[in-house]
């Protein structure tokens, strides 16, 4: 007698074939989800007159950005405008990542210091800047800070070199002369100099274990030749200073209060997020690596820079790829304010200009996913480099 | 000598010269800037009075602060109304604190569906139409009891809809797996204002013809949208902590897939979760503050709006921002203090 195999499941309790029904149900359900979206959106559009497309590019944009980095006009296209805009994202992202990042390792640095001020300070910081929204801390510079220095003609300066009012601040330009393209190829060949020395002392400790000063080396290379040559030359680089003529100064580089406002509260705000992390990072590394680096005679500053640094980088440095990717992200409050960066020209004028609503957040979202790849990229090679190496 | 004052001075603040002077240059700082602001924030200040006349001290004029209290925490809500958001605020206080205080079995049977059911309660209640109040449109919701209802609704929903989105993205079936890495990595990457952007320029296109979606309603689909793709993440973590003997164990007593999940692992990824679900939920709080931007009258645009009164000539900057400032910092700093205390009990490792 021929009997079924009674262990044998209904075929709908068999989990191969469930998951194929529950996957085919997902594509279905979302199939007519985007479905309903995309006709909606079509039909609307039409109801609106809304084209879609990306012709809008190509039209004389007519209107003007507070600041560009690259010259432009009322009379150039909405592709262009996208540019200025990208160009200013990127401006402000890197003068914050790089502040933020000096910032917070001050901050984390100073939280186990010997001083019970300092440490103090540092977990102030920390708990005060971390616990405020940006925006308000942007707001606070913008408006409650810079908008109320004063005039041109009471500028606050330094030196006559640097000014700052209400405009905004007035820095001193590099102005090259003859022969600057040598000093520069000078700090380039320095640079890879050093790169070279550093590779020639492990090789030569790794062999014979005679340790190089390849710090000190390396600063007389890369500051001390440019300067020699500099002087050779016959210091082919003047400063250009802001002068004041008329209302206000022109001549040199001029800071926007908008860029200066986001860049500081972006700088104050991700330094104290990286603050905590460069801790948490120093914290990590046990004890008992400090008890047993001292025990084989090493000294205090060895001790940081060859036992404690390289285990923290590890935990720190998956935080600092995060950090960045949100201080990039944060720099969309700019539009709060006023400052022409991607946001505030292209989702903020262009739009409603062009009322070109879906291509247009679409672009600004994939430049933001485009930057986090970047930044996400960067970091891996760099954690690559500090991660933990089993030989 | 090695206790008391001096010996603990000698140690902290002198130990050598270097720290010597970085003392008495922090000390001299903190003694030029510190008298000064005590007294605009204190001693000269304004206290009482009801119109910028009475502030006629130099220090800080906390009458302007008074005089807008009730837009800061309940924006235009109609004033014979506020016991409605009280209310509301009162039955999440005592959902948050009653959940702590019962048992296990009471928490899961009773609290979990409670907090579930608390957004839709609370807009029966603070729109009041559906119930017979007085019906009071979203236009007028807004002050800082907006960004917490916002925050508190968002998230309410996020906890749930998240740990679906995790759980897509470790399933074996391709497809799952795909689409859920696809919205958690796409709620993640990109600027939350941007989300808010696609969700009061875009969204609308996205109905049919002529249904007109409440602007609130939006905000929150996106709040909670972008809230699950950061929980989903912070899930992930727990769920790479719990071993694999936990799975094992489980499968071995033949529970069933949801059995598993629910009973067995849940509580372990929630247990050693906790300090990152807080601290999402302090930067989803801090972020309902960009609500500004797009026009919501939460507590930062009441603020700017009470700041260009010309009634009261709008210089009172200072005393606005530090007062939302403190607003925001108490509830943020109060949540970071909670989850570090859960950290510490998790954490038995040995340290120094």
């Amino acid at each position: 007698m021929a009997t079924k195999n009674l262990s044998e499941p209904v075929f709908y309790n068999n989990p191969g074939i469930r998951a194929v029904i529950y996957q085919i149900l997902l594509v279905l359900g979302l199939g007519y989800f985007f479905y309903l979206i995309i006709s909606n959106t079509i039909t609307n559009m039409e109801a609106r007159g809304i084209k879609s497309g990306f012709e809008f590019l190509g039209s004389t944009a007519g209107f003007d950005i507070l600041m560009s980095l690259i010259p432009y006009d009322a009379t150039h296209t909405y592709g262009k405008t996208f540019v200025v805009g990208l160009l200013n994202t990127i401006l402000v992202s890197i003068i914050g990542i790089i502040f933020a990042t000096i910032v917070g390792f001050i901050i984390g640095v100073a939280h186990f210091s010997h001083n019970w001020l300092i440490r103090k300070l540092a977990v102030i910081y920390i708990e005060i800047f971390r616990n405020i929204p940006l925006l308000l801390q942007i707001f606070f510079w913008y408006f409650a800070v810079l908008s109320t220095l004063p005039g041109a003609r009471q500028s606050l300066s330094l030196g006559e070199a640097v000014f700052l009012n209400v405009r905004g601040l007035y820095l001193p330009n590099l102005v090259r002369e003859d022969g600057s393209a040598v000093v520069i190829a000078a700090f380039i060949i320095g640079i890879l100099a050093s790169f070279i020395v550093k590779h020639w002392a492990r090789k030569r400790q790794e062999k014979t274990g005679q340790q190089f000063p390849v710090f000190y080396t390396n600063i007389v290379l890369i500051i001390g030749l440019p300067v020699v040559t500099f002087f050779a030359m016959g210091m082919p680089f003047g400063l250009e200073y802001p002068v004041l003529r008329g209302f206000n100064y022109s001549g040199g580089i001029t800071v926007i209060p908008e860029l200066m406002a986001l860049a500081l509260s972006l700088t104050i705000y991700t330094g104290a997020f990286i603050g905590e992390a460069v801790r948490a990072g120093v914290q990590s590394v046990p004890h008992g690596q400090t008890e047993a680096a001292r025990s084989i005679g090493m000294k205090e500053k060895q001790i940081m820079k060859l036992i404690i640094v390289p285990q923290a980088m590890r935990v720190i440095a998956p935080i600092l790829n995060s950090e960045y990717q949100s201080l990039v992200k944060n720099s969309t409050l700019a539009t709060a304010i006023g400052y022409p960066d991607l946001f505030t020209v292209f989702v903020g004028t262009t739009l409603n200009q062009t009322g070109q609503a879906i291509e247009i957040v679409f672009m600004t979202m994939a430049v933001y996913f485009v930057f986090n790849m970047i930044i996400s990229v960067v970091m891996n090679l760099f954690n690559k480099k500090v991660a933990l190496v089993s030989k | 000598m090695t206790t008391g004052i001096v010996a603990w001075m000698k140690n902290n603040l002198f130990s050598s010269i270097p720290n010597t002077i970085a003392t008495v240059f922090i000390l001299a700082i903190l003694a030029n800037f510190i008298p000064g602001l005590l007294d605009w924030l204190f001693f000269s200040a304004n206290w009482s009075g009801e119109t910028q006349d009475d502030c006629v001290k130099d220090g800080a004029c906390w009458v302007f602060i008074q005089a807008w209290s009730q837009q800061f925490f309940y924006g235009s809500y109609p004033t014979e109304e506020i016991w409605r958001i009280n209310l509301c605020l009162g039955l999440l206080l005592s959902v948050v604190i009653g959940s702590n205080f019962v048992s296990k079995t009471i928490r899961t049977k009773i609290f979990v569906p409670l907090f579930l059911l608390l957004p839709f309660v609370s807009i029966l209640i603070l729109n009041g139409s559906w119930i017979g109040l007085e019906p009071v449109s979203t236009d007028y919701w807004g002050g800082f009891s907006l960004n917490i209802f916002l925050a508190a609704a968002s998230i309410i929903v996020a906890f749930p809809l998240g740990f679906i989105w995790a759980l897509g993205r470790r399933s074996t079936m391709p497809l799952a797996k795909s689409i859920s890495v696809l919205l958690i990595e796409f709620f993640r990457g990109v600027p939350v204002l941007a989300l808010f952007f696609m969700g009061s320029v875009m969204l609308p296109l996205f109905f049919t013809e002529g249904t007109n979606v409440d602007k609130l309603l939006r905000v929150w689909i996106v709040l909670t949208l972008f809230m699950a793709g950061y929980m989903a993440e912070v899930y992930r973590g727990g769920f790479n902590a719990i071993p694999q003997g936990q799975y094992e164990a489980a499968d071995s007593l033949g529970l069933s897939y949801w059995q598993k999940t629910l009973l067995i692992i849940l509580p372990q990824v929630l247990k050693v979760s906790m300090p990152n679900i807080l601290a999402t939920f302090v930067m989803l709080f801090k972020n309902t503050s960009f609500l500004m931007i797009i026009g919501i009258f939460e507590i930062l645009s009441t603020t700017q709006a009470a700041l260009s009164n010309s009634y009261w000539l709008g210089g009172h900057a200072n005393e606005g921002y530090l007062f939302v400032a403190m607003l925001f910092w108490t509830v943020c700093f109060g949540m970071s203090v909670i989850s570090s205390s859960i950290e510490r009990k998790l954490n038995t490792e040995h340290r120094k």
